[in-house]
Order: structure tokens, then C-alpha cells, then sequence
């Protein structure tokens, strides 16, 4: 059966988590600015609506459902939340109180 | 004189608007106190715990509810879509870069607060900030600029939802804001942060209600989608181009994206959130819910106030020479009586439950984080127990009630100073909401996010980008001062990251047992 992660490792993961969203930020401007201001000027109409309204708006959103899907399936992994001591050595957090 | 019969419609129609909003606050209030009762009952912790953070105890739905709730406030109801009326579709291409505040909330902060916070056993985001850093004095400054900023929020909410209230029921601007006074400050202080927190969840339904049964009266009214599109295409054109011909600068785009995006994750009444969750199963679900019922939630409001471009035809003038007329406006206008009471509830709720979130979280900031914390400076340490914690002992009953008591009279007491600043209302709500917004960013953003994420921070780097960064925001925001034409946040949130670098290089690292807490992997 797999240990389960110490305090440091819960930790550890959380950084990992903090920078994949970041590069979920970033990848997601991207995909703003082309489905915005990248469609605009094609002119394209559907609807009677400007096509970059449709996928600068609605587009970004679907974009940003995925991102948030794949961050909870595939990167943000389920830990215990409540502090369990470790059984070799006190946590250090114990000292506050 | 006008006739009896004119005036008896009018009172009735006000009286058809008026019954859907009093019964939806009724039964929120209902729910906000059974909530609260029932878990009380089985609570384990002790009132602070329960009241503040509701024992740690929130699902995936209430979560990302209350997180949507609390952020999305009448501004995006009424101001920003007010401002879309006018400018066009660019506001809501803006308005879109919001679907990035929950993925960004929960990916950078929630984990790590949820880890922390339960080892540290903190119940308010000070908690954490004063554990971190070991400053009072940061604490103090802390809990003082959550409450000014705050304020500022909630007498934004306060005057948008009484606005409307008096547009489509005809009852005065007084009446309305004395029925959301009693409302709120009934849920915070009877309901608490679960209480709010479920009442959250009833408003961000009644808002999407509200923006259905919206979109339904702006397209009847206007005779169908293309209709709407065609006229608003002939009277303006410009608002089918992404920068409006001018009214939409780039830069305005790129400070909103700080303002409503990147940086709403630093923002203390959301972080606060990433605080009460009871497992990462609940925030995991939550991001992906939240993602898209924010989305439907900005963009569709925000688009609603563009569409009605194709209803109201006029200019400003005509509308009362304000933006913020426009969403009342158009509610009146497009539905009857009895669906326009009903529309009105979502922007209501908004305001509401930003409110109550934020009196909650100002009022935890007085009583926790610096009355309690005066009484007993080990308070935030032994009286918050954590969601596992044992029953208290003797004194701590004893202690419990004292608290209790002080909790919900600072409640009250700033309701009513919210309530009072309110009355004489204040113009242009998405603007001092943008205000507030930049200011909790600029003050909580390199505080938070270096205090969990970059070891060196100190002390004194957190005091001066506090202190400094608030400082300069709001002198910047006071004399009108731009940079390259920006808004004031890319001030405010530059001298923060300086000062806090600066800072902290330039005093010793933290101590060990701060590290071996915030920093195990070392």
C-alpha cells in the first residue's frame, strides 16, 4: 500500500498545483487575444454577430471549462487536509501550540 | 391630481414587484438560521470556528456558490452591464476574462491555505497572516484595510440594489435600502459564515434566474435576437468592434484583466473560502462548477446589457444621465410587473450576499483578528479548533458566549454604519467597486502570495508592501495620477512588489519554526 505523503509532500504538491495555474493563465490570454482581437478583423458574421464576439466570449469560456476540468482530473491531487503527526518525527507546527 | 385607478395600479404593480423579493429574503433568512441552529447542535469546535468559518465544513456546490456569490456582486449586475449598454461588446469580451477567478483562486491558493490554515488552526486569512509574518502591527493594518475596503464595497451594494429596488417597485430609495439592511445584517448575525454562506448559494441561483427571465423580456421586447442585433448594429456600429472605436482602449483591457482577473485571486473575502472547505474532492468539483457558472453568469449579464442597446434606443440623457439606470431601466421596460419582481431578485441577491460576506469577514476582522487577539494574544491559536478538534472545556463555554455576544453586535454595528453612509448614494457603482477591488489586491496580493510561496519574505517587506502599497494606491487614485494611461492598481501593485522584495532582502530570513510550517519541503 502507498505511504501516505507527509506534511512536506502535501506541501510540495500544492506549489506543483500553483504553478500549473499559472501556466493555465497564461494559456488561456493566449487563447483570449486569438479568439478576440486574432478573429476581429476576419469580418466573419454568424447570426448577425460578429464571429469574434461568439468565440472571444463564449469561446474563452470553453476554454477555460477544460482547463479547469483537466486541473481537477489530472494535476490537483487528493490529499488529506487534516494534520496527521508523522510517526518518526514531531511536526514542527506542534511548537505553536 | 391623478386618478384612483391610475394610482391603485401603480401600487399594485409596485406591490407585484415587491412580494417576490420580500418572500425570496424570508426564506433565505429561514434557511441562513436553521442552517446554522442545526449546526450548532453538532458543531465541535467553538463559536468562533463555527461562526467564522463554519467548521471547515463547505461542500463542493455551496463552495463554489459562496465563492461566486460573494465576488459577483450588483456592480456585474448592474454597473457593468450598464457600461455594456453603452460601450459595446468590447465590456463583454472584458467581462469574460473573469472566468479565470475560480481556477486561479482554488489552483494558487487552495490547497496551501487549506494546509496551513488547518495545521495553524486558523480561522480568518489574518490568522494565517499574522503566523506567517509575526507582526501584530501587520495584522492590525491588516484587519483595518479589510474593513475600509469593505465598506466601500458593501455601500456600493447597498445603493445598487436600493437603486433598483426603487426603479422597478416604485417604493423609495430609503424603503429599499432598510429592507436589505434588515436582511443582511439578519443573515450575518443570526446565520454566520455557514449561514452565509448557504444563503450564497440561494442568491447565485436567483441570479441566474434572474438573468434568464432577463434575457427573455430584452428579446421579446426587442423583437427577437436578430432584430436586437440589427438595431443595435445600425444605431451603433462601433459596439460590434472589439475596441469601440476608442471607448475601449487596450490598456483599459489589460488593467481589467489585473483588476477582474490575475489578481482576484489575493482578494481576503475569496481566500477566506479556500479556508472552509471540508476536502480537495469538495474544491476540485467546485473549480470545475464555479468555471461554469461564472462564465454563464458575467458573460451572459454583461451581454444582457448590450442587448438591451437593441430595446433602449436613446441616449444616456434620456436614461437619467447614468449607466447604472440602464439595467433598472430595461427590467422595467421589457417585463411585467410580477416577472420584473422576479428579475430584480438576482441582482438583489447579488448585493446581498456580497455584503453579507463581507460584513461577516469585517466583522471577524474586528472581533478575531484584533479584539480577541488583544484580550489573548495566543487567541487565533487556541480558541479556533480545528475541524477535528476536541469539545472545549469549562471557560471556553464561558468564553464562547462573550464572543458570541461581541461577534454579533460588531456585526450589527457596522451594518448600521454601512446602512448610514449609504443613504445619500453615491454615483457610478462599478467604478468604487473597482476602487475597493484594487485596493484588497494591492494590499493582500505579494503579502499572501510571497508569505506562502517565497521563503525570504519577512516581516518587514510584508509591512511595507502593505502599508506602502495601499499608501500609494490610494494617493494615486486620489490626485487622478496614470501611468501610460492605466488604471491605479499597476501602481499600487508595483510598489507593493517592490517594497515587499526590497524589504525582505534587506532583513534577516524568518525563523525556522515559521519555515518548518509555511516551507517543510526545505
Amino acid at each position: 500500500m502507498k505511504p501516505k505523503p507527509t506534511y512536506a509532500e502535501k506541501m510540495q504538491q500544492a506549489n506543483r498545483e500553483a504553478k500549473a495555474t499559472v501556466v493555465a493563465l497564461v494559456l488561456t490570454v493566449i487563447v483570449w487575444i486569438v479568439l478576440g482581437f486574432g478573429i476581429a478583423p476576419t469580418g466573419i458574421e454568424v447570426f448577425h454577430t460578429p464571429l469574434w464576439i461568439i468565440t472571444g466570449t463564449v469561446g474563452t469560456w470553453l476554454f477555460a471549462i477544460i482547463v479547469a476540468v483537466f486541473m481537477s482530473n489530472r494535476v490537483i491531487a487528493d490529499v488529506d487536509l487534516d494534520d496527521e503527526p508523522e510517526p518518526d518525527a514531531p511536526e514542527a507546527g506542534d511548537s505553536h501550540e | 391630481m391623478r386618478p384612483k385607478r391610475v394610482i391603485r395600479m401603480n401600487n399594485l404593480a409596485g406591490l407585484a414587484g415587491l412580494v417576490p423579493v420580500v418572500v425570496f429574503l424570508v426564506v433565505a433568512l429561514g434557511i441562513a438560521v436553521y442552517s446554522r441552529q442545526r449546526a450548532a447542535r453538532s458543531a465541535q469546535g467553538g463559536f468562533v470556528g463555527e461562526y467564522f468559518l463554519g467548521n471547515r465544513s463547505l461542500g463542493a456546490f455551496v463552495l463554489a456558490m459562496t465563492t461566486i456569490a460573494t465576488y459577483g456582486s450588483v456592480s456585474s449586475f448592474v454597473g457593468g452591464p450598464g457600461q455594456a449598454w453603452q460601450t459595446g461588446f468590447g465590456w463583454v469580451y472584458m467581462a469574460g476574462v473573469q472566468v479565470t477567478t475560480l481556477f486561479l483562486l482554488y489552483g494558487i491558493m487552495g490547497k496551501k491555505m487549506a494546509l496551513v490554515s488547518r495545521k495553524l488552526g486558523a480561522v480568518t486569512v489574518i490568522d494565517v497572516i499574522r503566523e506567517r509574518y509575526h507582526s501584530n502591527a501587520l495584522a492590525n493594518a491588516a484587519a483595518i484595510i479589510i474593513v475600509v475596503f469593505f465598506a466601500t464595497t458593501m455601500i456600493a451594494q447597498f445603493v445598487g440594489g436600493a437603486k433598483l429596488f426603487e426603479a422597478v417597485t416604485g417604493y423609495s430609495y430609503v424603503i429599499g435600502l432598510v429592507i436589505f439592511a434588515v436582511a443582511v445584517v439578519a443573515f450575518t448575525t443570526l446565520g454566520g459564515f455557514r449561514g452565509v454562506a448557504i444563503t450564497d448559494a440561494l442568491c447565485g441561483i436567483a441570479m441566474l434566474v434572474g438573468i434568464v427571465v432577463l434575457a427573455w423580456g430584452i428579446m421579446t421586447a426587442g423583437g427577437g435576437y436578430e432584430q436586437v442585433m440589427q438595431t443595435i448594429a445600425a444605431n451603433h456600429p462601433e459596439m460590434l468592434e472589439p475596441l469601440d472605436a476608442g471607448g475601449m482602449p487596450i490598456g483599459l483591457y489589460f488593467t481589467q484583466w489585473l483588476l477582474v482577473g490575475v489578481f482576484t485571486f489575493c482578494l481576503p473575502q475569496s481566500v477566506v473560502r479556500t479556508m472552509g472547505f471540508k476536502d480537495v474532492k469538495a474544491m476540485r468539483r467546485a473549480m470545475v462548477l464555479g468555471t461554469v457558472i461564472i462564465g454563464f453568469m458575467m458573460i451572459g449579464v454583461t451581454a444582457l446589457g448590450t442587448l438591451s442597446a437593441g430595446v433602449l434606443t436613446d441616449n444616456l440623457a434620456a436614461y437619467g444621465g447614468s449607466v447604472d439606470n440602464i439595467i433598472p431601466r430595461v427590467i422595467v421596460q421589457t417585463l411585467p410587473p410580477w416577472l420584473a419582481g422576479i428579475a430584480i431578485i438576482g441582482p438583489i441577491a447579488a448585493s446581498i450576499s456580497t455584503v453579507s460576506s463581507l460584513l461577516i469577514a469585517a466583522s471577524s476582522a474586528i472581533v478575531k483578528d484584533i479584539w480577541l487577539n488583544y484580550r489573548n494574544p495566543k487567541a487565533h491559536v487556541q480558541e479556533s479548533v480545528p475541524s477535528n478538534g476536541t469539545p472545549g472545556q469549562a471557560d471556553r463555554v464561558y468564553e464562547d458566549r462573550i464572543v458570541r455576544r461581541v461577534s454579533q453586535a460588531m456585526t450589527l454595528f457596522i451594518g448600521i454604519v454601512v446602512f448610514a453612509l449609504s443613504i445619500t448614494p453615491p454615483d457610478l457603482i462599478w467604478k468604487i467597486n473597482m476602487f475597493a477591488f484594487g485596493g484588497l489586491e494591492t494590499a493582500f496580493c505579494w503579502t499572501l502570495v510571497c508569505g506562502l510561496f517565497w521563503k525570504r519574505a519577512t516581516k518587514a517587506g510584508a509591512l511595507l508592501s502593505m502599508i506602502g502599497g495601499t499608501a500609494s494606491y490610494c494617493v494615486a487614485m486620489a490626485l487622478g495620477f496614470r501611468l501610460f494611461g492605466l488604471h491605479q492598481i499597476t501602481i499600487g501593485i508595483t510598489v507593493a512588489l517592490v517594497l515587499m522584495i526590497v524589504g525582505s532582502l534587506a532583513t534577516k530570513n524568518p525563523d525556522d519554526e515559521t519555515l518548518a510550517v509555511f516551507f517543510p519541503e526545505r
